[in-house]
Parts: C-alpha cells; sequence; structure tokens
C-alpha cells in the first residue's frame, strides 16, 4: 500500500514535470524564429520583445515555443525568459515553481511542509557540527567511480577552454 | 588538529587583542615591532596568503562544520552518493582534479548553494526540488567548484574585512578552549563572509566556470543557464530565496552575462546528455517526503 502511494506520488511529479514544460514564458528583444534548432535553419518568423510564448520543448541551447498569433517554431534560450515581463505580476513562489503547495487531486488539503531553513538568521546561529563533516566525507567518490558513473550516463569529456566575460577562450593561469 | 595555519593566526591574533586594549606595557612594544596596526593586517595577509592545499583543506573542513551546523545533511544516503557522483566528475575536469572533493544536500528548503576552499560543497534540497535534471545539477556544481578553484573564499578572507573576525577568533580559541581551535577561530568569519557573499564578479566567473566544467563533463551546456532560468521566474521577496538573492547577482543579469560568454560557441555541443531520468530517481526521495 505504501508503494502504492509512493509510485502515486512520483507519477504526480511527473506529472508536475510535464506541467513545467508547458510553461510561460516572453522574449527579451525582437527574436528570429526557427523551422528547427539550429543557427542556419530557415526562419518561419520573427517575434516582437516581449511577446508571449508558450514553452513547448527545450533542446540545448533553443526553445521550442508557440506563440499567441498560432507561430510555432525555436527560439534561442537565452532570448526568452520564464514567467511573466512584468515581474509584479502574478510572480511565482518557490512552492509553485516546484510543482509543491498546490492543491491535490481530489480535493485533498494544501501540501505545506514545515520550513526547514537555511536563513541569515539560521546561520547566525549555527554551532559547528564536526559529526556531520565527518560523514558528509564518508560520501566521498574516487576518480575511477566518477568516470564509471559518466559512462553509464552516457558522458563523454570534451576537450574546451574556458571563456571570459565577451566569450573569448582564455588559457588557465595555473 | 593544528597546522602551521593557526600558528600564524595565533600569534598574529593575539596581537589583535592588544589592539583591542588587553594587554599592557609589553603589548605595546610587540606592536611597535611589527609596525603596529598596518604591519599586523600585513603580516595575517601574508599568513593566510601562503595557505598550503592541506591548511586551505583544513580551512574548507572548518568552514563547513558551521555549515552543517546551521542544517545537517538530508537524510538519505542514495541521493548523498549521486551528488558526489555528479559532483566528482565535473570537479574531474577542472585544474584541481587531485583535491578531496566531497559534495552535500543539506535538510533545507531554501535555495541555496555553498563552496568552501579545499573542495566542500553544499546543495540545499531546496535548490535541488528546483532543478530538473542532472545537467543542470552539473552546472551548479560546477559554478560551486569555480569558487574553489579560483579561491574566491579565501581571497575574501585575504581582503581584511574577515581578518580581525578571525584574529579575534583565533584569540579566543588559544585563551581558552581544547582542541577544534581552527574551527572556532572560523566560525565568525564563516557565517560573516557566507551572509553577506562574495564579490559579483566572483559570481560572474564562476557561472563561466560552471558552464565550460559542465560541457568538459559531457554534459549540456545550457544547463546552468536553464537552472538560472527557474530562479529567475521566482519572486525577489521569496523567503526560500532570501539569502541566495542577497549574496548574488540577480539571475537575470547572470543569464544576461552567461548569455554573452556563450555566443553561439557553445553550439557545438548541443544534443548532449540532461541525464533528466537518472536524476529524476534520485530526488524521487525528497520529492515525494515533500509531498507527503
Amino acid at each position: 500500500m505504501t508503494r502504492t502511494w509512493t509510485w502515486m506520488a512520483a507519477g504526480l511529479l511527473l506529472s508536475c514535470a510535464a506541467a513545467h514544460a508547458q510553461e510561460t514564458g516572453y522574449t527579451l528583444r525582437e527574436t528570429e524564429v526557427k523551422a528547427k534548432p539550429f543557427l542556419d535553419a530557415e526562419n518561419v518568423g520573427k517575434l516582437p520583445e516581449k511577446a508571449q510564448v508558450t514553452v513547448v520543448s527545450r533542446q540545448g541551447g533553443w526553445t521550442q515555443i508557440r506563440a499567441d498569433n498560432k507561430l510555432e517554431g525555436w527560439i534561442r534560450l537565452l532570448s526568452m525568459r520564464l514567467g511573466s515581463p512584468d515581474p509584479q505580476k502574478k510572480p511565482t513562489a518557490v512552492a509553485t515553481a516546484i510543482g509543491f503547495g498546490k492543491q491535490r487531486p481530489g480535493g485533498g488539503p494544501t501540501v505545506t511542509t514545515g520550513v526547514r531553513g537555511f536563513s541569515e538568521e539560521d546561520l547566525k546561529a549555527a554551532k559547528p557540527n564536526p559529526e556531520e563533516v565527518k560523514k558528509m566525507e564518508t560520501f566521498t567518490i574516487p576518480p575511477a567511480g566518477a568516470a564509471q558513473f559518466a559512462a553509464a550516463g552516457g558522458l563523454n569529456a570534451q576537450t574546451v577552454s574556458y571563456v571570459d566575460a565577451d566569450g573569448k577562450f582564455v588559457k588557465v593561469k595555473k | 588538529m593544528n597546522s602551521r595555519l593557526l600558528l600564524h593566526v595565533v600569534v598574529l591574533a593575539g596581537a589583535i587583542g592588544i589592539v583591542a586594549g588587553c594587554a599592557g606595557p609589553q603589548g605595546q612594544a610587540f606592536m611597535d615591532n611589527i609596525g603596529g596596526v598596518d604591519g599586523l593586517m600585513k603580516n595575517l595577509k601574508q599568513a593566510t596568503g601562503t595557505i598550503k592545499e592541506p591548511e586551505e583543506i583544513e580551512m574548507g573542513h572548518g568552514i563547513t562544520e558551521t555549515l552543517l551546523g546551521a542544517r545537517p545533511m538530508v537524510d538519505d544516503a542514495e541521493l548523498q552518493r549521486y551528488v558526489n557522483f555528479v559532483g566528482a566528475w565535473v570537479a574531474a575536469q577542472s585544474e584541481r582534479p587531485q583535491l578531496p572533493w566531497h559534495f552535500a544536500v543539506n535538510d533545507s528548503d531554501h535555495v541555496n548553494a555553498f563552496a568552501a576552499p579545499g573542495g566542500y560543497i553544499i546543495v540545499t534540497k531546496g535548490m535541488m526540488n528546483l532543478l530538473q535534471n542532472e545537467a543542470e545539477l552539473a552546472g551548479v556544481l560546477g559554478h560551486e567548484i569555480g569558487h574553489v578553484v579560483r579561491k574566491h573564499h579565501l581571497n575574501a578572507i585575504r581582503k581584511g574585512a574577515y581578518m580581525n573576525l578571525l584574529g579575534a577568533g583565533a584569540a579566543g580559541a588559544a585563551a581558552g578552549s581544547q582542541g577544534g581551535e581552527l574551527v572556532n577561530a572560523l566560525v565568525g568569519p564563516t557565517k560573516e563572509l557566507y551572509s553577506r557573499g562574495l564579490d559579483k564578479d566572483d559570481e560572474f566567473e564562476a557561472d563561466r566556470i560552471g558552464l565550460v566544467l559542465a560541457t568538459r563533463a559531457g554534459y549540456d551546456p545550457w544547463g546552468l543557464a536553464s537552472s538560472l532560468q527557474t530562479l529567475a521566474k521566482i519572486k525577489p521577496d521569496d523567503k526560500y530565496m532570501a539569502l541566495l538573492f542577497k549574496t548574488h547577482p540577480n539571475p537575470s543579469d547572470r543569464l544576461d552575462r552567461l548569455g554573452t560568454a556563450m555566443g553561439t560557441t557553445f553550439d557545438t555541443y548541443s544534443n548532449r546528455p540532461q541525464n533528466a531520468d537518472r536524476f529524476q530517481r534520485a530526488v524521487a526521495k525528497i520529492r515525494t517526503a515533500a509531498l507527503n
């Protein structure tokens, strides 16, 4: 029974994740809309600054969007922001962004958890906890273990230089 | 425990006690000898400026005792292991792969992440709940790893504002308590530094390092940008965000800077894994707990 509830909760989370993908955003500037998520893909239209869009999906540096005027296509991820262009209008709370604190299906109570804080006050009141750091140190992963984990996740190491604020590659001073 | 570092700090901190007026003519002679307050501060800067790696790690350990003193780790060994796997792989791409990197998720609903010198990194449970996939986590951990690699916290302590606190703590520690002297000396500066935050430029630099380390690790390079987009839509006065927003430039500014730094260079690495499934499995327990 407990397991059933766990899976139902997991399902709810997945549906939250799906709802997350359907969220809305707006363009930061006048933006070309492409047919495919590539720089040299065909332009299918243009959106003005602060155009409202619905996020359909994401791929690398591109967001697939649907605009109010039915225009569909791909825009640069960093040429848009999620939410509303007016911060005073319907700002998102953390609980909402996560998908918590919403009314549960079936009319259950609103989900709330006791606040376990790491506020400035909590930090100021902190006393050193040596045992926790010792515990933290027991989870350390050796390099070989990390490489195995990467391989299992389909991750291949790349050679990429650091970039400066203007996006130019820089050498690392050792 | 103990090290050259504490010795430096304690000796010089003794002089700070003198400045505070708790010593007699001998103290005055000592102060004259080391060139007054200016000389003292210079010596303290030198003491921390020559910190070797083992001492840096010891300092990070001490700072982390206070950070985990504010909130302990989440009791979820699989999640802790998972975060250490991702973190170790990303850190292995940095110029300090030999550090003993340690990662932890703390049991806090606030959204934040912290780095301490020597390779200690803490992510809050609230942050884990906000992230959507492993590429985003890699970007966030990469940002924190960037602070360690560039020694941002060590340099902040050296800048002097924290020196009085470090010195006073060390003087107190030398006078009284047994054991854990360095930890006690670090309590004040830790609280001050982690509630004030680093310079904005350090944060922007850490974003660029996080971006590159996650890309080197083989992830979708837009993970960090994507996590910042989530942060950017949250209302600025949300209590869960207060400390993060106080100590960092606002997420929209960070996105603008990151966008400029990324340009179209990283398009070469599009379609790299985000590993959302593996991430969702790792956080399933804390998310289920939050729903119940």
